[in-house]
């Protein structure tokens, strides 16, 4: 393999596994600042228990996501040097934010609140927790920023090969990095959440296995889960339509600004006439080599409908943009299903949470009717994969779906790359960075088990 | 301020960045080091222990450097990574090992494991930073604006002579940080082997610098025409007296605090040397600070973005080292709940 389909593929490699952990340090770290900041607003103990659990599991996510984030940094200038060179006065200006506004306020706040309870007063401390949420969210924006302007490279212009800018509102605020950033923001919460709550529901037919009547331990442990539970149930009740809402918008910024990922990501290959309405596929497969589709499972008008909000509204099919500014066809059905699978694990979640409201409203959420509803608290366990599958697919939609381009319409891919690149060094170091990641992940399952399993502390002293 | 001075300005920056991270992070890879000779396994819990609250905040400034310098200087940063992509990866693995080891540790039964990886880890990473600053002044091959050399062309006797320089100067920060430390208990002989540490890095410092001019076109130029040569014979002969006061009055002082503080300065003398030995290059002997630079108004832009925040980053990284600064041998920490 060439070493440009092996840096794909390292990049790729690197970036599916680094988001999982950020994802789950934001989520944690907003119910961990909602929990203590209920403690010292209320003076109740439980919500400081909460907090001092599910921090635990936190400082796990975030030593990951830490330690698998250093390879993307160091890989725009390894592997895409030319790229980097090109476009380091926004791109790499941009990443200086990300490290200086955001990360450094994120790991200063982190030791104060892992290290600080005894060391520094209440309001420091939630302060702290404050930095830590506010320092991985902003991180989150200006890698958002960042992206989305390889999205979108508004407000400026190429001279002599590099990028210089003309107005840092455009690059910053195109039309693409607010809306994408509130998408992924908010799918970080969701997906923990519902991690979150996979989490309690184990836990608490753990608790219940061969033990009736309960303990005063085991009854207490049941108490933090569920109140967990139902405090993460509250929070997605909120926040799942609104992804909806933001995955809306977000696929019309695509199909305003990016028509070729667009058509690429719903198989659309002729544009629709005049006064008809395109349709949209449930499932589709292309002929050989493109250009139309094989076999495709339509429903009138949707897809105008969806992007345009008209039922007649028109939708740019492939064909009507040069073949070699457009995905491939593999790139187009893969990113046609990843779309049709983030989309559904979106009205799955919606379904769940909705179902947990009903449960919950029912009052079968009680400890002494666990074992009543086994099946109920099996499906979320079985959830949790869930948010992250979504948010996979969705970023893999936006990379793949941006190709032939490493910035749209500006720079291809393959003129990024990095000079005298060696596959033999690239395959290496993908194997080790993959075998590396592996054992990390392995290891968060192994170390959450754990933590999980041993429960929460609920009688040591309040600091 | 006018458009000539930004790029100087924020060369300066990121020296000063990169010269807080040799000092903070530094100490803590030395102490990794360290952890690997052979020793009982409660000592290196305790070191372990002693780093936990303040090494991530410290390796933080590597990241910030890396962020400033791609925006403010992109030619380097691609050029850069682009030729030291061997060592480059082999810091970013061991950054991974060193990352999860100390939370791992934490969590963990079997705690030698994961003390043996943070030592392996650090080990790596300053193998890596040895290399990458080996490859660097060696100089890197370019034609039009792009890399054009072999991803192996850091691999010279240069280079090893910077990783063992490297190698011992960490260790001597890494001791002379633990020795402070009331937790540390291990003290017995640890100023001779400061010293033999300090020794070893003057050995392979100096043959560096004797086999720099060798390597590089640029140096040898600089130290053999006049007048620069007698400017960095000077700056050279003083900072090794300098040390040398300071080695003559660790024997006699024993004094722990006061010898950190001493290497701390014989690290800033270093590498202001090395920076007037360079200038105006970044990377010697063919990219300057200002072909390098990236426009003005990026530039500009990135001064108003960042720079109000430096003192604050400063502030609070100071604070934090404060509230965690030796802690009493007695009193353990209740970070993750245990």
């Amino acid at each position: 393999m060439n070493p440009l389909d092996l840096s794909r593929i390292q990049f790729g490699d690197t970036a599916a596994f680094h988001i999982l952990w950020p994802l789950m340090s934001i989520g944690l770290a907003l119910y961990m600042f909602v929990m203590e900041a209920m403690w010292l607003y209320s003076g109740h103990e439980s919500y400081y228990r909460q907090a001092r659990f599910w921090t635990k599991i936190f400082i796990l996510t975030f030593a990951i996501g830490v330690a698998s984030g250093f390879p993307l940094a160091f890989q725009f200038g390894t592997n895409w040097a030319a790229f980097s060179a090109a476009t380091g006065s926004f791109f790499g200006n941009i990443m200086g934010f990300e490290t200086t506004v955001a990360f450094t306020l994120e790991t200063a706040s982190l030791g104060i609140l892992v290290f600080g309870w005894k060391r520094v007063s209440r309001t420091v401390h939630l302060l702290s927790n404050f930095g830590v949420l506010l320092g991985a969210s902003l991180s989150a924006f200006w890698i958002m920023v960042a992206n989305s302007w390889m999205q979108l490279p508004e407000g400026i212009h190429m001279q002599n090969g590099l990028i210089i800018v003309d107005n840092y509102r455009a690059a910053i605020f195109n039309p693409d990095s607010l809306v994408s950033f509130g998408h992924m923001w908010v799918a970080c919460i969701e997906s923990t959440l519902f991690l979150m709550a996979g989490i309690c529901a184990w836990a608490l037919i753990q608790n219940t296995r061969g033990t009736e009547p309960y303990t005063d331990e085991k009854r207490a442990r049941s108490a933090f889960f569920i109140n967990a539970f139902k405090y993460c149930l509250v929070i997605a009740i909120a926040i799942t339509p609104i992804q909806a809402l933001l995955g809306d918008m977000s696929g019309r910024v695509v199909a305003e600004y990016q028509p070729e990922k667009l058509a690429a990501m719903e198989l659309t290959w002729n544009t629709n006439a005049p006064g008809t309405g395109a349709p949209f596929a449930v499932v589709a497969w292309p002929q050989a080599g493109g250009g139309s589709n094989a076999a495709a499972l339509e429903i009138p008008n949707a897809l105008s409908i969806l992007t345009t909000h008209s039922d007649t509204g028109t939708v740019l099919g492939l064909n009507s943009f040069p073949a070699d500014d457009q995905p491939t066809v593999v790139e187009s059905v893969f990113i046609f299903y990843a779309f049709r699978l983030m989309v559904l694990i979106g009205v799955v979640l919606i379904g769940l949470t909705l179902c947990g409201v009903w449960y919950w409203y029912s009052g079968r959420l009680s400890i002494e009717k666990i074992s009543k509803h086994m099946g109920f608290w099996k499906l979320w366990v079985y959830a949790i994969p869930l948010g992250f599958i979504a948010t996979e697919a969705g970023w893999m939609v936006r990379e793949i779906g941006r190709q032939p381009w490493i910035m749209y319409h500006v720079m291809r891919t393959a003129d990024g790359l990095s000079s005298n690149l060696e596959s033999p060094v690239t395959a290496l170091v993908i194997g080790v960075i993959t075998a590396v990641y592996c054992a990390l992940l392995w290891l968060f399952i192994y170390f959450t088990r754990r933590i999980v399993q041993s429960g929460p502390d609920l009688t040591s002293p309040l600091p | 301020m006018s458009d000539s001075m930004l790029p100087l300005m924020w060369y300066f920056i990121i020296c000063g960045e990169l010269a807080l991270y040799i000092l903070l992070d530094g100490a803590n890879l030395g102490i990794g080091l360290l952890s690997l000779l052979p020793q009982q396994e409660s000592e290196r819990s305790r070191m372990l222990d002693i780093l936990g609250p303040i090494w991530n905040a410290n390796e933080t400034w590597l990241l910030v450097a890396a962020g400033t310098l791609f925006g403010a200087f992109p030619a380097v940063y691609a050029i850069g990574l682009n030729a030291l992509y061997v060592p480059g990866m082999i810091i970013v693995v061991g950054i991974i090992g060193r990352a999860v080891a100390f939370e791992f540790h934490a969590y963990a039964v079997r705690k030698e494991i994961w003390s043996r990886i943070f030592g392996v880890a650090s080990l790596l990473v300053v193998v890596g930073q040895g290399c990458a600053l080996g490859g660097l002044l060696g100089g890197i091959s370019i034609a039009d604006g792009h890399f054009a050399g072999t991803l192996w062309d850091w691999a010279t006797p240069l280079t090893l002579l910077m990783a063992v320089g490297i190698f011992c100067s960490y260790a001597v920060l890494g001791y002379t940080y633990l020795i402070r430390e009331e937790r540390y208990a291990n003290k017995s002989g640890s100023f001779n082997r400061i010293l033999t540490y300090a020794g070893l890095t003057g050995v392979a410092l100096l043959l560096a610098t004797l086999l720099l001019p060798r390597t590089n076109y640029l140096f040898f130029t600089r130290w053999s025409t006049p007048p620069s040569m007698y400017a960095l014979y000077a700056i050279a002969v003083a900072i090794a007296l300098i040390a040398l006061w300071f080695g003559y009055d660790a024997v006699r002082a024993q004094h722990p605090e006061r010898l950190y503080y001493q290497c701390l300065l014989l690290f800033a003398f270093g590498t202001a040397g090395m920076l007037v030995g360079t200038y105006p290059y970044l990377v010697p002997p063919s990219v300057t600070i200002f072909a390098a630079a990236s426009p003005a108004n990026t530039l500009r832009f990135m001064l108003w973005g960042i720079g109000p925040l430096l003192p604050i980053i400063l502030a609070y990284n100071w604070y934090l080292h404060r509230i965690f600064r030796r802690q009493m041998p007695q009193e353990t920490l209740t970070g993750y709940g245990e």
